[in-house]
């Protein structure tokens, strides 16, 4: 343990103190939350129904989608040299659910009664929420027992979790399986809203697409934060490695970008886009940034750039943001009297638990071997 | 009939004998059709806007007042956790209409299906109940709901969804909701849907210069177990073309089919995958 600390063993990171302040007033403004009702603290209201915090959930889960990728490939494809990330994907997985996890509890109404979604006769197959609710909740198990042997590696507990290492391959294949389902599913909650959502973003192969946009988002992620670790870390950037993350992400990006607009011109949407209002610009913007962009990057020989990939992750992040700030937020929206904007409080809980998140991985990397001491060459 | 094919054969293997199989058959309905189920007609050209089916649902279901600004009038200006039900007004030069709102009670309703823990159900009855115990306040159902009916109790610590229930307390006891009964001109009447349905129709029939020609909730969003009568353009009055299909048939066909399709399909599927793309590796130890 703390191999890699070695060198700077007690260095705190300047932003440590301010970020773990952000942390704490999030914590203490969530408890405010529970005790005295949604009402009082965010502006959430009867024609918006959803807030930043959903907004926020369904961007988090594609990046964290990370683990399930880097797993399928690693494991499932045999690609052995993505096994270097593996472990910050894992991590970065477990963390981002985390977060997740506490937005809903504070999210939902009835947070007393949470264990409803779990008592057999109450469960309803038929509902997606649901499904996604056991999924994640499922998943945050299989996360854990992934994330074990990284944390308790060269302790005297280790011994006791050898089981964990001779099952991985039934764990990491039950994580993959329940990561389909449930990033598949997050789209598959728009279904039932056909009459809602604005025809440019609603479409019956959403899940599909939804599936689609975990894969590259996650790869995104991926190369954004390899590029970073090994900078900071001073380490010679492995090149070959992080283009081939970045043409693994234009695979996935392509087909998502042709399923997009063939769905588009299926549906006989195309003239919409080409409509001067408010959504026809905000569709072209998400298409060029979330997709045109990184395309351009990634099928053209800056793919091979030591930051090609590093910028087309970034982009396609924001493109996924954009896409899922219009399926939660703008694209729901009705003629009503009010609008939503979030609260203070609701956007410092959001601010306060990523800035949770970012520094709880900060100091697992500085702690833990999260990076393999010699680089793990494809076959 | 909710014996699954599972449950089927191994009665069937257990007893070998042809003569039981009647017997499932004989208990296995008294679930009622929806034309059975009860149903409302509200028929605009006869409201005269008086409001009592309001006061009728406040008194009823213990709901607060929404009064003015000098908390004379109750004036409530649209549905909310306290106003289950309110007559609104239409008015555009010379046409006018009032039209009441309310939970539409639809036979296969998107609320029901989204629920994840099923705290919203369609009774045997025919109304759409809500059972706060199992509730865990999502809010799904508002977004899932075509005709923005659900409603949340923003202001309490524990809320509620709030929404009309068409009375279901009254109508387990044989009684009609409290805003039907109350009704003193007859625009809101309520019996059972194939009834109102033929009344409905009669009115059209009878009296076509009256209204326009449709029943709204005859088929909308699958059909409806409240119905609708207008003499002025359903879209005018805040209807919205949600089209004839139930909402929730696209949903629950992609859960039957993703569901087992991933559970079942995903472990072969992942095994393929390693065996074709054997590359080594599993036999190093976790964690890399």
């Amino acid at each position: 343990m703390a191999s890699l600390a070695s060198s700077k063993k007690t260095s705190l990171p300047k932003y440590f103190w301010p970020l773990l302040a952000l942390t704490l007033l999030a914590v203490g403004l969530s408890i405010y939350r529970l005790f005295v009702g949604l009402g009082p603290t965010t502006n959430m209201n009867d024609h918006y129904p959803w807030g930043i915090w959903i907004t926020i959930d369904l961007f988090i889960i594609p990046i964290a989608g990370a683990a399930f990728t880097i797993s399928l490939i690693s494991f499932f494809f045999g690609y052995d040299d993505y096994r270097a990330v593996l472990r910050p994907a894992i991590v970065a997985g477990f963390l981002g659910y985390l977060i997740v996890g506490i937005l809903l509890i504070l999210d939902i109404g009835r947070w007393n009664q949470f264990y409803n979604i779990f008592v057999p006769g109450f469960i309803n197959l038929h509902s997606f929420l649901e499904e996604i609710s056991l999924c994640v909740t499922l998943y945050m198990g299989i996360l854990t027992l992934e994330i074990l042997p990284i944390l308790l590696e060269n302790t005297k507990y280790e011994k006791n979790i050898k089981w964990i290492e001779s099952g991985i391959f039934v764990i990491a294949g039950t994580g993959i399986l329940l990561s389909t389902l449930h990033q598949s599913s997050l789209g598959s909650l728009f279904l039932l809203m056909s009459h809602k959502l604005h025809p440019l973003w609603y479409t019956p192969a959403l899940p599909l697409l939804f599936f689609l946009q975990a894969g590259y988002t996650g790869l995104g992620a991926t190369a954004i934060a390899t590029t970073i670790i090994l900078r900071a870390k001073n380490r010679p950037m492995d090149r070959k490695f992080i283009k081939r993350i970045g043409q693994a992400m234009g695979i996935n990006l392509l087909l998502y970008a042709c399923l997009k607009v063939g769905d588009w011109m299926g549906a006989g949407e195309i003239p919409m886009l080409l409509k001067p209002d408010a959504f026809g610009w905000i569709a072209w913007l998400e298409f060029t940034i979330g997709i045109l962009i990184p395309l351009a990057i990634l099928f053209t020989k800056f793919v091979g750039h030591s930051e090609g990939p590093f910028w087309a992750g970034v982009f396609a992040l924001m493109g996924t943001f954009i896409n899922r700030l219009v399926i939660t937020w703008i694209g729901l929206a009705e003629p009503a009297s009010v609008t939503y904007l979030p609260s203070w409080m609701e956007t410092m809980i959001t601010i306060g638990f990523i800035a949770g998140g970012y520094l709880a991985f900060e100091r697992i990397v500085f702690y833990f071997k999260l990076l393999p001491e010699k680089r793990v060459s494809n076959n | 009939m909710t014996i699954s094919r599972r449950d089927f054969l191994k009665v069937a293997g257990l007893t070998a004998s042809a003569s039981v199989l009647p017997n499932f058959s004989v208990k296995a309905t008294n679930r009622k059709t929806h034309g059975e189920q009860v149903a409302m007609l509200y028929d605009a050209t006869m409201c005269v806007g008086c409001n009592a089916c309001t006061n009728a649902c406040r008194q009823w279901n213990n709901t607060q007042s929404e009064t003015d600004q000098r908390n004379v009038y109750d004036a409530p200006v649209e549905l909310s956790a306290d106003t289950w039900t309110m007559i609104q007004l239409y008015q555009s030069g010379d046409e006018s209409s009032f039209v009441k709102r309310q939970c539409m009670h639809c036979l296969d309703p998107a609320c029901v299906s989204g629920c994840p823990v099923g705290a919203l159900q369609k009774s045997n009855e025919g109304p759409v109940t809500y059972d706060p115990n199992k509730c865990i306040g999502c809010r799904y159902c508002m977004y899932t709901c075509p005709f923005h009916i659900p409603r949340f109790e923003w202001d309490e610590v524990i809320p509620v969804v709030a929404k009309c229930t068409f009375c279901n307390d009254r109508i387990v006891d044989g009684k009609g909701p409290a805003c039907a009964e109350r009704c003193p001109t007859g625009a809101l009447i309520w019996g059972t849907r194939d009834d109102l349905l033929a009344e409905a129709e009669t009115r059209l029939d009878q009296d076509g210069g009256r209204y326009v020609n449709k029943i709204y909730g005859k088929n909308d969003a699958g059909g409806t177990s409240v119905l609708y009568l207008s003499g002025v353009e359903f879209e005018k009055l805040g209807f919205e073309d949600v089209g004839v299909e139930p909402i929730p048939m696209l949903s629950e066909g992609t859960a039957n089919i993703v569901l087992p399709g991933i559970v079942l399909g995903g472990p072969f599927v992942l095994g393929l995958i390693r065996w074709v793309s054997k590359r080594g590796g599993w036999e190093e130890s976790w964690p890399v």
